[in-house]
């Protein structure tokens, strides 16, 4: 078991050291390399944070939709602790891709917040993940949290294809997807400076969310331990 | 404000909060550990 821990440890080290090299080559990428924008400017270079969090925020709920079907089918303790730690991340990276678009939004729109839908619906998915939290909290029978939060977590997940697909459906403010687009290539519509920097960055968050989750897990892991220790006495 | 203001003040934010969830991840991992060896010690000094 400690030897498992200690290769863990390691593993996670080597993760985050990864993580650091690309985030500072990212920067580099994002602040000095890339080229501004030919009609937004300097601001634009938001985008290399606001794209990368957004896709990781979708990223962990998917993790925490995935958990929880498998909480709900198998009922095994290591894939609750995973939706949670996935949906304690999901929050922050939501959370941070609001305040940053809400940063890029008043030199472009000229103002902070609109109620547009697609602003909206993010608000709406990070205030459905931060009531997962607080339901999960309130629920002391620790099965009927995980069931709960479980269902919550599947249904909150329902939010993000919406979100997508909000800018197609209504007239929105907020300009349609650059990358993730039907109907043309990344390459076809990015410029390829700004897309290296895009991956790059992309990448860095990409290492850093699964060294926080990994790092987040093991939290979640030993808590629960000390919990059963605390009940059980280690029987 | 100007506009490497914004794109500072968005970086900033972003990474401060990061560091910040961080350093608390490895508090509350720091503070796991030390309350697991405390009762795995007590139980085994029950046994």
């Amino acid at each position: 078991m400690r030897e498992t821990d200690q290769k863990q440890g390691r593993g996670r080290t080597i993760l985050g050291a990864l993580a650091l090299l690309s985030i500072l080559v990212g920067l580099a990428w994002g602040l000095i390399l890339a080229p501004p924008d030919a009609y937004q400017g300097e601001v634009q270079r938001i985008m290399y944070l606001h794209i990368p969090t957004i896709l990781i925020a979708y990223l962990s709920f998917f993790i925490v939709f995935v958990a929880s079907c498998l909480y709900l089918w198998k009922r095994e303790r290591r894939d609750d602790i995973l939706a949670y730690s996935a949906a304690e991340i999901g929050i922050l990276f939501t959370g941070l891709t609001i305040i940053e678009g809400s940063i890029w939004g008043k030199p472009t729109w000229g103002v902070w917040w609109t109620w547009d839908a697609r602003l909206t619906l993010t608000a709406i998915l990070f205030l459905i993940f931060t009531g997962y939290m607080i339901l999960r909290s309130l629920i002391e029978d620790e099965n009927r949290g995980a069931i709960c939060g479980a269902v919550l977590g599947i249904i909150g997940f329902l939010d993000i294809p919406l979100i997508h697909m909000s800018v197609y459906w209504w007239r929105t403010l907020h300009q349609p997807p650059s990358i993730l687009r039907p109907d043309k290539l990344p390459w076809e519509n990015v410029h390829p400076s700004m897309l290296l920097a895009l991956s790059i960055n992309f990448l860095a968050f990409l290492l850093l969310y699964f060294y926080l989750l990994a790092l987040r897990f093991r939290v979640g892991e030993m808590q629960d331990e000390v919990k059963k220790l605390k009940l059980y006495g280690g029987q | 404000m100007g506009p490497w203001g914004f794109v500072f003040l968005a970086y900033g934010i972003v990474w401060s909060c990061l560091l910040l969830y961080l350093f608390s991840l490895k508090r509350r991992q720091r503070k796991a550990a030390a309350e697991l060896l405390q009762l795995r010690s007590t139980s085994r000094g029950t046994d």
